[in-house]
């Protein structure tokens, strides 16, 4: 075994029960007090190899050694016992719990029967809390807290825990950039103090960053186990994507045309009666590519729901001067709305359905003969059209969606929108999930479409995606505009407080 | 007017099923764990009590068997939902339908075709001095002890979290279906002992509809208290105060000659549907209730 090591994992592999391999003999060596990264595209293995280690999945084969033993986690509470704890992409906080609560359950400090220690929990947390800098108020209850601080709830319980080994799966995706900054140095405070962490990214940003040694994944495999200091970020990007990538689509310089889409003091209710949308304006016109930019749950997807006919809303909005009020989600797509939806899944496809199928939903009357049938042999055509248009990798069209990648899922939902030959195009979070050649194809789509003049309203929690894409960029916070700010104004560090609500004077 | 106040002592006493009920349905609801069998689980106990008083000659034996029964029905649904994680409103559909044909079948077998009246001396005693039914008293004890238990105790914080996100709890070592299984056995354990109180307090007789309802008016107060024990008290007393006023209408000549009785035995459940729907649409239920827990 290796010198020195916390965790060691040596040919790891997984493969799920539908047969998807997603870790082939995967091996990583994690030093005590090191931040240690784990960079690869989405689907390289990070978070399964993660799960494995933090006992909430089983390998299929491969051993772990901690701390020099062998062991086999059964579950998350035996990992966690052992000192090992993740913090996932969607926290394990119970919502109506206040943080103090969520942090005790479990260790309430006695008996099952006796009441919770709230007074000797709350000095430890309170010294935990001194001890790493991660502020976070304890009786709040959590889902009334920002997300980036709902993250903050859940390392101070793993803190709490005493765990000498915490993983975090991409921890940057729901903060601010200057939130990011403070969790970095938190880590830094923890690696001093002996403990060691796995952070996940693929952003090799904050690999350099943060991270004392990095292990790149691609495709299930380890490809390169490196000391940070002395890898540069191309370096560590070609050994993340494994080919060289063509450069980005340059932008054409175009003056944007017509107003197609305006709100006015546009508001929708959210839960609890509290708006989810206060009072936002804006418009989007021809050849321009409006970004909205914002940690997620900022009103966003309501924002956009209600923009496509699937929630109430009040104020005023017109679509290439119709009125969009009391209108459909099939009227508001028939005067010339394509909405790609966040969620690809649950929204934007019906994975048992084929890829033929999916193509056509939505707009059905072109393919219908005049008793009302499909004609199926137009339908097929079609359906291999886009195939080939958007370079979208299936065996045929008879393929469910479900066995496609998720890029070439999201190629085929953004080629059915596009085949509606739409005035303005919604794209909510159109590359969250995809890989780096596939998010590239996608924004280089976008850009094309803006040269050739749609108007093209860009919702992204990605701050990266809304600069590069956009000529203006609003940022949303608690359901309003913070501030919008057009390209010359660009600055990642101003963007970044608009988005952790810093209002600017004036 | 004086009617008004006349009925307060019956309804004192039709406050207890509706709200020992409701209050062990809440238990389990926290938990995550639906039970509308709450009729079945009455309608059973209330027989096994009668059993346990008949056959000891002690009518406190015969409330304990009673509750003995309700925890097991309570352990069967709770391993129906929990484990084989069966669908909870057929499992409990099931036990109502039990309920019914069981006590059916079993006080035919024992006593022919006609409903038996229990003796006095199988009857649970008033509390000596007062003049009023110990579970009166006991039903508000039970209350704050089960506020007391979800809302200060370790277990209780644990049975909140299991039924609003599973996943948190079990990552942090809290065994989330022995957790879920407990809530429901004590749930069915209260409507055991609401069964018994039916049986040998109040009705002083079995049969197989004896809770008339109840159960069910039980699942709307537990809407209406908004998982909060505290106001399950209140809808139970509203509930039994009409019901007293309803039971004291239908008795009243001049009423009784006018308007048929069933009509005016129809005022408490009218009153619970009116009183439910103007409180419905502002609880808010557990995240995972109804919802098996599965690991990744």
């Amino acid at each position: 075994m290796a010198d020195n090591a916390l965790l060691e994992a040596r040919g790891i592999a997984k493969v799920y029960p539908d047969g998807t391999v997603a870790l082939r003999g995967v091996d990583l060596v994690v030093r005590p007090g090191e931040v240690h990264g784990l960079l690869g595209e989405n689907g390289a293995g990070k978070t399964t190899l993660t799960k494995i280690i933090s006992g909430l999945l089983p390998p299929t084969s491969g051993e772990i050694r901690w701390r020099g033993k062998r062991v086999r986690f059964s579950s998350p509470r035996e990992a966690l016992r052992a000192g090992i704890g993740m913090v996932h992409q969607h926290f394990a906080l119970v919502g109506p719990f206040t943080g103090l609560e969520n942090i005790a359950l479990g260790e309430e400090g006695g008996g099952a029967l006796s009441p919770v220690h709230v007074a000797s929990v709350r000095r430890r947390v309170e010294a935990i809390m001194r001890e790493s800098g991660l502020e976070a108020p304890l009786d709040v209850p959590v889902e009334d807290l920002p997300v980036g601080v709902q993250q903050r709830v859940e390392i101070l319980k793993m803190l709490y825990r005493e765990v000498d080994l915490l993983i975090l799966d991409e921890p940057t995706a729901v903060l601010t950039p200057q939130e990011a900054e403070e969790l970095f140095s938190v880590l830094r405070g923890l690696a001093a103090q002996g403990r060691s962490v796995i952070f996940i990214t693929h952003k090799l940003a904050e690999v350099t960053a943060v991270t004392d040694r990095v292990t790149v994944l691609r495709r299930g495999e380890v490809v390169a186990t490196r000391e940070t200091p002395g890898s540069t970020a191309e370096e560590l990007a070609r050994l993340m994507v494994g080919e060289e990538l063509p450069p980005p689509r340059a932008r054409a310089e175009r003056a944007p045309g017509r107003e197609v889409l305006r709100l006015e003091g546009f508001t929708v209710p959210g839960p609890a009666g509290k708006p989810a949308v206060q009072g936002v304006s804006f418009s989007v016109r021809e050849g321009e590519i409006l970004g909205i930019a914002g940690v997620q749950g900022n009103g966003q997807t309501e924002l956009v729901e209600a923009l496509v006919g699937l929630r109430p809303w009040s104020g005023h909005a017109e679509l290439l001067g119709k009125d969009l009020a009391g209108r459909g989600p099939g009227e508001i797509a028939s005067l010339g709305l394509a909405h790609i939806p966040e969620d690809r899944h649950g929204m934007g496809l019906i994975l048992e359905f084929n890829l033929a199928e999916n193509a056509i939903l939505g707009r059905l009357r072109p393919f219908l003969d005049p008793l009302g049938r499909l004609r199926w042999g137009k339908v097929y055509r079609f359906a291999r059209e886009l195939i080939s248009r958007f370079s979208i990798q299936a065996p045929g069209p008879r393929v469910p969606v479900r066995y496609l990648s998720g890029g070439n899922q999201q190629r085929l939902v953004v080629g059915r929108e596009l085949s509606k030959a739409p005035k303005l195009l919604i794209a909510n979070q159109p590359t969250r999930g995809l890989d780096v050649a596939a998010t590239r194809y996608i924004r280089d789509l976008l850009l094309r479409l803006r040269d050739e003049g749609m108007a093209i309203l860009l919702v992204s929690a990605d701050l990266d995606e809304v600069l590069e894409l956009s000529d203006r960029v609003a940022v949303m916070y608690r359901g309003t505009f913070a501030g919008v700010l057009s390209r010359e104004e660009f600055d990642r560090e101003r963007i970044g407080l608009l988005m952790g609500g810093v209002r600017e004077a004036g | 007017m004086i009617i008004l106040l006349q009925v307060l002592p019956v309804a004192l006493r039709a406050m207890v099923p509706v709200t020992l009920c409701a209050v062990g349905e809440i238990t389990g609801e926290r938990a995550g764990v639906v039970n509308i069998g709450l009729e079945g689980i009455m309608t059973l106990s209330a027989f096994a009590a009668a059993i346990g008083s008949w056959a000891t000659g002690n009518p406190w034996i015969g409330a304990l068997c009673g509750m003995g029964a309700g925890a097991i029905v309570g352990l069967l649904h709770g391993f129906i939902s929990v484990y084989l994680r069966g669908d909870q409103i057929i499992s409990g559909v099931g036990i109502n339908l039990l309920g019914m044909g069981a006590v059916g079948f079993g006080t035919w077998a024992l006593w022919g075709a006609k409903s038996p009246m229990l003796d006095k001396k199988f009857w649970i005693p008033e509390v000596p001095g007062l003049g009023i039914s110990p579970f009166v008293l006991m039903t508000p004890l039970l209350v704050v002890l089960t506020w007391w238990l979800l809302h200060r105790t370790a277990l209780g914080l644990r049975i909140r979290a299991v039924g609003e996100n599973p996943v948190a709890a079990d990552v942090v070592g809290v065994p989330v279906e022995g957790v879920r299984l407990l809530a429901v056995v004590f749930g069915g354990a209260l409507g055991g002992l609401a069964g018994a109180f039916l049986s040998l307090d109040w009705l002083h007789t079995v049969s197989p509809t004896l809770p008339a309802g109840r159960g069910f008016i039980a699942l709307a107060n537990v809407v209406f208290s908004k998982l909060n024990p505290f106001l399950a008290l209140l809808g139970g007393f509203l509930f039994g105060y009409f019901d007293a006023l309803a039971i004291q209408l239908a008795s009243v000549a001049g009423f009784g000659g006018g308007i048929p009785y069933q009509f005016v035995r129809m005022i408490p459940y009218i009153a619970t549907l009116a009183v439910v729907a103007l409180a419905i649409g502002r609880a808010r239920f557990p995240k995972a209730l109804g919802q098996p827990y599965r690991r990744e």
